[in-house]
Order: C-alpha cells, then structure tokens, then sequence
C-alpha cells in the first residue's frame, strides 16, 4: 500500500527546464496543475533511443506520472498531450522569461492551479503569435504570478491613507508599502517610479491598450519582481536585450 | 584512513566529465589502476597531447591542429555555402550525408537563455564575421529541432538576412522509411503544420 500512495498519475503539466544527470539521465523541473512545481528524474531520458526524446519538451502540455516521496521523484510516464504548434522565434524567448521567473520564484510542490492555466493559456497564444508575439501577454503574465505568490500590489488605493487612485493625480511606488501621492511640482527624484493614477486604474482592470499604461507597467513589474528576486538578474532577460542589440 | 592523495586527484579530476559522480569516478580511476594501466598511460598521453595541438579553426570554428582546417581549405568544397551545425557530432553525421558541399561554421553549443548562454558566450559575431567574407552567399541552418535550436537558428536567420544572405533551415519531418502508425504524434504534428504544395 506505501508504493501505491507515493503514485501520482496522468498530471497535466509543462516542462520549465531540464538538467542531464548522471550518464543518461535527466532531472526534469516540471509545472504542474496540481502538485505546482515538481522535480523529476527521467531514467535513461538521454540514451539515443529512449522513448522520452522528443516528449520531454518545454512549453508542450504533456501529462506526467511519477512516484515517490523525497523532493527528487522519479518518472514513470510521459505522454504528450498536442493540440498545440511548437514556438517560434520572439514567441520562444517570451516562454523562455516565462519558465525562468517560475522556476525563480515558485516554491516546490505548492499547487497554483489558477497561475498554471494563465501559464498554459498565455504558451497557447504564444504559439499561434510566434514572431509577432506581444508583450502585454508578459505583464498580465508577471501580474497574475504576483497575484499568486501572495505579493499583492496594492494598487487600489493609497497606502497612508484609504483615499481611492484619482485618474489625473500621480503616484509615486514603493516596494512592500504601496503608492504615495507624488508631488511632481518637487521634479522627479532619483531612482523613483511615478505613476499615473490613469495606468493604476488601467492595471488593476489588466488593461493594456494605452502606450503609457505599457510602459509604466513594465516599469513597475520589473521593479517589484527584481525585488522578489533578490536583484539577481534574469538569464532570459540579459539573453534577449543581447540579441536584439546584435 | 584516507586515500594516497594522488589517487584522491585522479578521481577529482575524473569529474569534470558530464554525468561523472564522485562514486563513478572512482570506479573509473581502480579500473584504469587495477585493469588497464597501460590504456591510462595512453588516456593521459592523449589528453595531454591533444591538448597541446588542437585548437579551433579560424574558419569554421572545428578542431584542428593548423590554423586553418583541411576541410576549409579544399579546392572541392563549394565556398558559397555555409552550413551552421551545433556541434562537431553533428557536423559529422552531415558529412556521412555524402549531399552536402558547403563549408561549415561549428557554434560549439545553442543559445540556452536558461543556462545564461546567450550571442556573447557563444560568440555569435565571429559566425557573423565568417559568414560576411564576400563569398557565402546561402547560409544554411542546421541546429538541432529542441527550442534551443530553433532559437538560435531564428536569431541567425534575422542577423544573416540582415546582412543581404540567403538563409534556409534544414527541414523537419518523418523520418525516411517510417510509417506514420509507428511515428510519435509530435513529429506528425509538426510534419502537418510544416506540409509543403506537392
Ligand atoms: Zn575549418
């Protein structure tokens, strides 16, 4: 009865990234809807025949089922699920920011079910996007992982007093305690992000079709998610601007 | 008691071969002591002579032991094309091909944003350089069908274009004398959304 407890079947999941092991092994971190993020090692994934080749692939729905109880399960199947077209170019490399902040910020086995289908959904538009892939699907991305991890963003109102965001005013954020009105008569400080109350009402509806709301609202993404990692910077980001400035 | 410290060398140098653990590598290091001396003089005496003489060609980025390889300097091969293969492994198994020409560019891996290997670590402007000598005029991308591959071969493809090349990727399907009942549903799934008019 131990064995079959341990098991879990036929999880629809995606793979965030793989790591080879040993000689012909592979650790695979994988999102799951159920069970969050799981590490498991796939056994022989890497010999030359081996049936996982070609199934163990980022940003596919496959369906995972593994056993044991450590932190290191071991897989005993993977099945590819389909109905969705491989990513191309632009596409790749949102997925790729994508799979880094989950795998940087998201706890092991800490299921997050609603933040898995945003995920599942936001690769299902990547793929059909591919080259002309849009940005805006990356903040309401980084927004709804926020939103999950339980760091709010406590956009709705003013953090010294209860008074509601007015549209014409500006704000100015900061991490952990929220917005301040800003007097921008003073001129902008250093270092500061200021808001307009205009994006704050459009952010908190994932509104994006205004140029200014896109822009403050990666501004303010990136702030708030360089905090939550530490200020170590993100690979896929670095990569990207690199390519792009080639 | 602990092991004679040149022992304990060998099997820490033993590990930095991929997939090797400190208990693989000691297995390693008692059968070269105990079975095989003479095979681990030989080991040692290539290691250390390769390393001396190999380097990477100029051109296409492949080991050799001159400046420019034997293949990059044939009259036979066909200048005008380039093809970009990931690895040595690769470039030989598009030689077995006996179809191909062209010269080639080895990048020596893909871009792996994940693993922080982007166009600096790669060294991406020496492929450029090589590729706008004057005389390539199709480049050919040949990286593997992993989204690494396809990252780097659709970067490639935008900087090449860019500077007035032709670019083609090699094509992906079936593999030959397969039927589709035995095929994985995935390379069919690609082989539909990549049909060509017949
Ligand atoms: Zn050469």
């Amino acid at each position: 009865m131990a064995a079959l407890k341990n098991r879990v079947l036929h999880q629809t999941g995606h793979v965030l990234h793989t790591l080879p092991y040993r000689e012909t092994s592979l650790i695979i971190e994988a999102f799951t809807r159920e069970h969050g993020r799981v590490a498991l090692m796939a056994k022989g994934a890497r010999r030359p025949h081996s049936s996982l080749r070609g199934v163990i692939m980022e940003f596919l729905p496959l369906e995972f089922s593994w056993s044991g109880q450590g932190e290191l399960k071991t897989l005993t199947h993977c099945e590819w699920l389909g109905g969705q077209a491989l990513l191309r170019g632009r596409a790749l490399m949102f997925a790729y920011y994508m799979n880094e902040l989950l795998l940087r910020l998201l706890p092991r086995e800490d299921a997050h079910p609603a933040l898995f289908d945003h995920y599942a959904a936001t690769l299902a538009a990547l793929s059909i996007q591919a080259d002309a892939a849009d940005e805006v699907l990356l903040r309401r991305f980084e927004h709804a992982l926020l939103r999950e991890l339980g760091y709010g963003l406590h956009i709705e109102h003013c953090a010294d007093s209860d008074e509601s965001i007015q549209p014409v005013r500006h704000y100015h954020y900061e991490i952990e305690r929220g917005l301040i009105h800003a007097d921008l008569r003073q001129g902008a400080e250093d270092g500061r992000l200021y808001i307009s109350g205009r994006t704050l009402i459009a952010l908190q509806a994932d509104d994006y079709s205004e140029a200014e709301t896109r822009q403050q609202s990666k501004q303010l993404m990136r702030m708030l998610l360089n905090h939550y990692l530490n200020g170590q910077p993100l690979q896929a980001r670095r990569v990207f601007k690199e390519l792009q400035e080639l | 008691m602990s092991a004679p410290s040149s022992l304990e060398a060998l099997i820490e140098a033993l590990r930095c071969l991929p997939g090797v653990g400190p208990k693989s590598a000691q297995r390693m290091a008692y059968y070269l002591l105990q079975r095989d001396r003479q095979g681990a003089a030989r080991l040692g005496q290539a290691l250390t002579h390769s390393l001396q003489v190999l380097r990477n060609c100029a051109r296409c980025n492949n080991y050799t032991e001159d400046e420019v390889c034997e293949r990059c300097q044939s009259p036979r091969r066909d200048a005008t094309q380039l093809c970009v293969v990931e690895s040595p492994a690769d470039l030989n198994m598009m030689e077995q091909t006996h179809v191909y020409q062209g010269l080639y560019f080895c990048l020596m891996g893909r871009i792996a944003p994940l693993d922080g290997v982007g166009p600096r670590e790669l060294k991406l402007d020496r492929l450029l350089d090589r590729a706008c000598d004057g005389v390539v005029k199709e480049v050919i991308l040949a990286t593997n069908f992993t989204n690494e591959g396809e990252a780097t071969a659709h970067y490639l493809g935008e900087l090449l274009r860019a500077r007035g090349l032709s670019v083609s990727r090699i094509a992906r399907g079936l593999p030959v004398g397969s039927e589709l009942e035995h095929t994985d549903a995935g390379t069919i799934a690609q082989a539909l959304v990549e049909r060509r008019p017949l």
